[in-house]
Parts: C-alpha cells; structure tokens; sequence
C-alpha cells in the first residue's frame, strides 16, 4: 500500500484540506479508509513501504525458497520495528525532519553522502512504481511504453496542480486489494507446521540467491524513505515529547502490522507457486491471489500492484525533493513554481522522468523490481546508521537518546544488515570477474 | 547598509568601508568560516602552533555587523580561545598572532558571543528583508569600521558544493547568493541551548522589521523554519501580530504550531484570534485538544467560540466574527466613536450595526459615514440606503459571496432568527472559505516595500 497521506503538510501546501466534520454522515467503507489514515503516520507509513517492489520481492521469495526466508522476515521486523520508533522519536523531540537533522547533525561530506544514497534508493524505489505500473497495465494488455509514460505524466501533472489529493484515495483504495493476501494464503491451505518451525527457528539456503534476495527483503521492508516520512510525519503533527508513548507505540504496531501482512505474501506465494524457481514474470506472481480470486488473480493483482504503485509513485519524489531541500535549505512546496523552487521541482520532475525511463528499458520488469529492492538493501544500513548516530546522541535528545542496550541491539542489527549488504555487493562484484556464483 | 539578496560583488563595491584593501577583487575582502575552519594557525615566526577551530562574535553589541570576539583553535590537545587583539591577520588561508606567547585555557564560550561555524553555519536564517528562511551555505567576515565583522551569509547551492570540494577550495571564499548580515534574525539561541545546554543568546534586532512584516509573510516563515526557530521568532514578535500570521498559516501548519506550543500558550494565541479564524483553527484540532485549550481560556471568550463552532465550517455562522460593535438608533456618533475606542478588532470592522430598541438589526452604518457625520448626530439620521446585506448563521458561504456581490458590500451581518446581529463576515472571511477550492496557496508576492517609518 502507498502513504495514504503524502510526506508531510508542506509538501502539499494547500493541496490538503482542513478535516470535514462532517465525514461521520459517510459510508463505512469512505470511513474504514480514513481510520486506515489517521491510524497514525507509523501504520500508514509501515504501510506504505508495501510498494509494487516490496511485494514483487516478497512473492519471489515465496516462490523460490518456500518459507525459508520467513525467520529474516522475523528479524527484519524487529528491526524496522526498532528503527521506525527510533525515526519516530526523532520526530517528536527535535520537531525537525531527518534532511534539517543530517544537515545540523553531521558534517557537510557526510550529509552530501547520506543525501546521495537517498537520492539513489529513491530513484531505485521510482523506477520500481513505474515499473509496477508498467506490470499492472502488461497484465491487462496494455504495453508499458503507453501506460508508463502517460501515468508518469499524470502523476506529476496531479502533484503539481495540486489535485492529489482529491484522488489519493482511490488508489489507496485500489492498494488496499493486497490485504487479501492473509485470506489467500490460508485458503492456499500451506504447511502449517513448516510455516511456524522456518518463522521461529534460523533457517537459511546457503546460495548467493538467497543472500541477494535476503538483501531484497531487508530493502522492500525498510525503504529509506518511509524512515524520512515517519521523522516529518510526527515532527509535521506537532508531537510533543510529553504526548510521545501512543507515538511510540503506532510506530512499533505499524512495522510489526505491515510485515504480518508482507509475511502472508510470502506464504500465500509459497502455497501457490510451486516452481521454486525465480518469478519470471506477473503472471506468476498473481498465482499467489489464485485461492482468493480463482481465474480472476492476474486482474486483481494488476488492480493492486496499480493502486500500490501510484501512491508510491507520488510520495517517493515528494520525499526526496522535501528532504533533499530541507537539508540545503531553499524553497520548498509543491504551491511554488520552478522558478520560486527550482531545486524542488527539478528534483520532483526529474525523479519521475528517470524513473519512468529506466522502467521503459528492455527486460524482465519482475527482475528490475527485484533488483531495485535490493539496491535498497545496500543503501539501508548507511541511513540507518545514521538514525542510530543521531538517536544516541544526548546533546540532541537529551533524556530521549537511546540507552545501553538500545545502542547494542541497534548496533548489532545495523550491523547484520550492514554486513549482508556488503556480502551482497562482493558476491555481485566477484561474480562479474567471473568469480563464485 | 541594507542590500538584501544582492550579490556581494555588487554590495562589496558600493560599501567601500567593507573592503580595506581597495583594488582586490570582492572574494579576497571576505574570508569565508567555513573555509577557515581547519587553517594553520601561524606565530610571528610563521611557525604553525595550531589550528582553526571555530569563529567567535560578539552578539550583544546591537550593531547590524557582530565584530569578531576572537578564534577558538586547537593547540595540541587543547581548544584553547585566541582574543581578536591578538590576531595580525586573518585571511582565508592562514591566521597568524601577534604574539608567541598564548595564555593556552580550554575555550568556554561566554554570555554574548556565538560560535560561527557551530551555531550558525548550516542552521535556518531568516532574510527579513527577502522574507524566506535560508539555511547559511557560509558566512562571510571582511573589514568593516575599523574591525573584522561578520557582513554577510552565503545562501548558494555553489557555494555548498565548494565547501564539498578540496581543502583548497574551501578556503576559497566566492560569493554566490549573499545576503548582508544586517538583514538576517538569526536563532543563535534556543534551537543550540535547548538541546546541548550552552548559552542563550536572544536576538531582538529585528523585532520591529518582523512585526511590521504582512502576517501571511510572517506565516511562510513560521511554516518553513524548524520547531525550535519557529517557538523563538513566535516570541520574538508581538503575541497580536504572532496571532494574525497564525490566521494566515496553512491548516496543517497551524495544527503543527498549536500542538507543539501546548494548551496554555495554545490559548493566549487564539484567544487573540478574530473569532471566525480562532474557530477555524479550533475546528483543525482533535476533540481532546480543543477542551483542553478551551478550558486554558477565559469563560467568555471560549463561549463565544463554541458558539461559532456551533455551524458549519462553510456556512455564515461557521466563518462570522462575533466581536461586533452594535448601537442603537438613540445613540449619536459621538457615543460610537467611545464604543469603537474600547472594542477590540476594531481594526477588522468597516461598519457599525444599528440596532432598534428591540435589539433588531435597522442598518449597518459605514465607518466612511460615521466619520463624515458630526459628532452629535443620532444614528437615526444615518440610517438610509445603501442598506446592508444580511444572513442567518446557516446560510451558505457561496451564498453569502453572491449576496455581498449584488449590494457592492464588503462585509454582511449575520442574524438570528429574530433579525438580531450575532456576528459580522468580512470579505476576506469569505475569500477564505472558498480559496482552499482553487488549488494551493502561492508564495509571497515579491514587491517594493514602502519606507516605513523606523
């Protein structure tokens, strides 16, 4: 599912709305959506990593290693769970987004290489929506060198003029199909006693595939830029350290909510798809709905993967023209024209057009979505180290800096990644020598 | 020397006094902090004994350019703070004593000065002049009076990616987008002190520009700065003008600033609110907020604002100012001239209502009118054509718009059920409720000011 509330008020100055009291007269399902978007920017953002690449990456994981990777899905929880309360403290004590942070925080040569990294995971992250558009359209018999290019087009047109709002809904709507998947993975009738003993007990596949894949997961479920939207989100809302507990705990609920969700995939992909071989394309990746919406499962993914990615679509750029903005520190509002906010616009229009063109490129979408989660997974341990550096400082947080063993088990846990991600990119590099394999 | 969002070549070549050595080109008159941090720091004997640490100016002089207090360098193990009296020369490249011998104190920094490169460079600005919130890429220190000064900050993005660049370039100052230092507020203060503990340092040199800014001028830069800086230039301003930008600000933003300043100074600001856009702002809060902020104001005044959130966000009643000034037929000019001195918002009115001696509304007599009138003339003489507009409390905004249109009237008067005034709406009240439908808010119109009076 995509943010069901853009990055943060100012980077739609205007386009929101103040609340309609009046939203009580509306039907339950118009409801059930704005309770699934006040819930808190936690859930929704947890949520929102959910996007047409997480859930690429996880039905792959299914269909390949069974529920081999459901003990790293434990793990990862636990650690989004862990960095998302840490971001979302950040939030509430400092009142400032991670971009105004990094920048105060840490020396230029550092933040400029925070930023870059950001800025690569994101256009990875546009590249994978539009190549999740570009699936969705493919699945219905449209070519992604229509669809692409005009929902690209669509999208930048409707954040820009200011409309998106009125429609984020409705692909939230569509987005929200993928919580079928718990439904579809039960009605898969999977090995229950496999599914519980590979989530408790370690299980791993000792191949690079599996690593890579692993890195994949770690990227799908800890996207950078849900960690930067759960910093301004709270900072946005006016969180005072006083209110922070509930704070802690949407932060902490939502991680462990959306991956419940993420693992069900994985499980309804592994009942379904049998093949134990890499998805090869959204065909595939549809079986996994089969139970739910027999003959129908290719369109009903299409209709999610759709909604998913259009959401993401909107809200990954958003993100890194704000953050990228704020830690430079010029203009920044989608209301202010390229001339007012050059920076923020270009960087806007320029991650969509990049995006679009890089998923327009000859090739297996399935694997670029792939592939961009796993660019995730190795640009993730460096911001997360980043969040642990500035959550353990007492000269920014005072009290609220991470105690002993927060620093141990956050060290720990940045470290694992850290180092599958660099296993990751050895094996790649070495397997472009010809090396391994 | 108010040369705000010039280029310093430009401004360096006006302000001769900035620029001792007359011939040299506007990048060798500045030496950049961020470049100097770092540098060797030289004896007489161009011996290096240290390094650059940071820059220290006084804060407290009241002067538009704070003179430099001093270095604090890194001699061996210590951070030791050098005075300026004892500094030949400080140019980009090297600094260099006037003495061998240093009294070597770890540095402490003192009431009144602020460290440059710590608390300034890299941290929101304000330009008052440009009215934008800037974050400093560097500052910049030349002669000026006699004395090395801070003049100014350089806002670039390539002045950004110099500082990114080789030891080399970094010290080389070359000014980009430089704003003169005499028009920047800077938060050298609580943003810094809250969350390590240092000194405070308050800067008023502002307070008059900013309260004289328009308050949707004062509302981007509330919304752009971070929640530190924001609470400081809120306290900066006078509490009337903090509350009309407050009015100005985006939905969200003000939910933003309400929250975070708390029930008790939450209600101080709205409760110095028109009442229409108090309500409005109460209306964006949650239930549990709004008492809590209610309970923190005077009965009367969290009366009158339940009542006016009482109706609908898009009706008369939802968006009408219940501070009105109401006399009755009898009265004469002179009394209402008393009344409109003791009332508040007065500011806000363009007509008093006159009412019979029944309370019922009989007309909506202009203050263009009650000026012209002598002073003891009863109302009942101005009561006449043009006749005011009026409407019930439920009656739709757009309604009230096309209303307003017909009669050529700026504001309409909002009745009860018996023809009794309960509230006024102002056109901008009506602009208000029905810009939000045509898209978002652009940002400050960029024009010539006026030579107010200092």
């Amino acid at each position: 599912m995509g943010a069901s509330a853009p990055l943060s008020p100012t980077t739609v100055a205007g386009a929101s709305r103040t609340p309609d009291p009046r939203s009580g007269q509306r039907g339950w399902r118009v409801r059930l959506l704005a309770l699934l978007a006040i819930t808190g920017p936690g859930l929704v953002a947890a949520a929102a990593g959910n996007d047409a690449g997480g859930i690429a990456t996880y039905a792959s994981a299914g269909a390949q290693f069974g529920y081999h990777t459901l003990f790293l899905m434990v793990f990862v929880t636990a650690v989004l769970a862990l960095v998302q309360e840490m971001c979302a403290r950040l939030g509430c004590h400092t009142g400032e987004g991670l971009g105004s942070l990094l920048r105060e925080q840490f020396s230029l040569r550092v933040t400029a290489v925070v930023l870059v990294a950001f800025l690569v995971a994101n256009l990875g992250a546009m590249v994978s929506e539009f190549g999740g558009i570009g699936v969705a359209f493919e699945l219905v018999g449209v070519g992604r060198f229509v669809s692409v290019p005009i929902a690209a087009s669509i999208i930048w047109a409707l954040v820009v003029f200011g409309s998106y709002r009125r429609v984020e809904r409705v692909f939230l709507g569509l987005a929200l199909v993928f919580v079928v998947y718990p439904l579809a993975a039960i009605l898969a009738h999977p090995n229950v006693r496999e599914v519980l003993s590979q989530t408790v007990l370690p299980s791993f596949v000792p191949s690079q595939a599996f690593l890579l894949l692993s890195v994949g997961l770690v990227g799908a479920t800890i996207s950078p830029y849900v960690q930067f939207y759960v910093a301004s989100a709270v900072a946005d809302k006016g969180v005072r350290p006083a209110d922070y507990p509930r704070q802690r705990m949407d932060a902490i609920l939502g991680a462990v909510f959306a991956n419940v969700v993420n693992m069900f995939i994985i499980i309804a992909a592994a009942a379904a798809i049998t093949t134990r071989a890499p998805l090869q394309s959204a065909q595939d990746a549809g079986q996994a709905l089969r139970p739910v919406a027999g003959p129908f499962a290719a369109e009903l993914f299409a209709i999610g993967l759709l909604g998913a990615s259009v959401l993401a679509a909107a809200v990954v750029p958003l993100s890194t023209a704000y953050v990228v903005s704020e830690a430079i520190g010029t203009e920044r509002s989608v209301g202010k024209s390229f001339r007012e906010a050059p920076l923020f616009r270009w960087l806007f229009t320029g991650q969509i057009v990049i995006g679009a063109a890089v998923a327009l490129l000859p090739g297996n979408l399935i694997n670029l979505l792939i592939r961009t989660q796993i660019l995730n997974g190795v640009i993730a341990p460096i911001l997360l180290t980043c969040i642990l550096i500035l959550t353990n400082r007492r000269a920014l947080l005072g009290t609220a800096a991470n105690g002993p063993i927060l620093r141990a088990v956050g060290a720990i846990s940045v470290g694992i990644i850290g180092a599958m991600a660099v296993a990751a990119v050895g094996f790649s590099v070495a397997g472009w020598f010809g090396v391994g394999g | 020397m108010s040369v705000p969002r010039r280029r310093m070549r430009r401004h360096v070549t006006r302000h001769s006094d900035l620029a001792p050595d007359q011939g040299q080109r506007p990048r060798d008159r500045v030496v950049s902090v961020a470049g100097l941090v770092g540098r060797p720091v030289r004896n007489p004997a161009d011996e290096v004994v240290g390094q650059v640490s940071d820059v220290v100016a006084r804060w407290d002089t009241g002067e538009p350019h704070p003179p430099l207090a001093g270095l604090v360098a890194r001699l061996g193990s210590r951070r030791a703070f050098i005075p300026a009296e004892l500094l030949a020369e400080v140019r980009s490249e090297r600094v260099t004593l006037t003495t061998a011998r240093l009294t070597l104190r770890e540095f402490a920094q003192r009431e009144g000065e602020v460290c440059l490169a710590r608390d300034i460079l890299d941290r929101q600005l304000v330009d008052v002049d440009g009215v934008r919130v800037v974050r400093a890429a560097d500052l910049y220190l030349a002669g000026v009076a006699g004395r090395v000064r801070l003049v100014g900050v350089d806002v670039g993005l390539a002045t950004l990616l110099r500082r990114l660049g080789p030891a080399r370039w970094r010290a080389r100052a070359n000014p980009d987008v430089v704003i003169d230092w005499a028009s920047v507020h800077s938060f050298g203060s609580a943003a810094v002190t809250e969350r390590s503990g240092r000194v405070a340092i308050r800067l008023d040199r502002h307070r008059g520009e900013l309260n004289r800014l328009l308050p949707g001028d004062l509302a981007t830069l509330l919304e752009d700065l971070g929640r530190h800086e924001r609470h400081e230039l809120l306290d900066v301003v006078e509490p009337a003008v903090a509350a009309d930008a407050l009015e100005s600000m985006h939905p969200d933003k003000q939910r933003q600033l309400l929250t975070e300043a708390g029930p008790p100074r939450a209600a101080d600001l709205v409760a110095l609110m028109e009442p229409d856009e108090a309500a409005r702002a109460l209306r964006g809060l949650s239930r549990q907020q709004r008492d809590r902020l209610l309970a923190a104001m005077f009965d009367e005044q969290a009366d009158a604002l339940r009542s006016v959130m009482a109706f609908g966000p898009d009706t008369a009643g939802g968006v009408m100012n219940t501070a009105l000034v109401v006399a009755s037929v009898a009265d004469t000019v002179e009394h209402v001239r008393i009344l409109l001195r003791v009332k508040r918002h007065v500011a806000d009115l363009d007509a008093v209502v006159v009412v019979d001696e029944h309370g019922h509304l009989v007309d909506d007599v202009s203050l263009e009118e009650l000026l012209l009138a002598e002073v003891t003339t009863p109302l009942r003489e101005l009561v006449g054509p043009p006749w005011p507009v009026w409407v019930t409390p439920n009656t739709p905004i757009r309604r009230v718009a096309d209303r307003m249109l017909d009669a050529h009237r700026l504001s309409a008067v909002v009745v009860d059920d018996q023809l009794r005034p309960i509230g006024r709406i102002l056109a901008d009240d009506v602009l208000q409720a029905l810009l939000p439908g045509l898209g978002p808010r652009l940002g400050p119109l960029r024009l010539p000011r006026p030579r107010w009076p200092a």
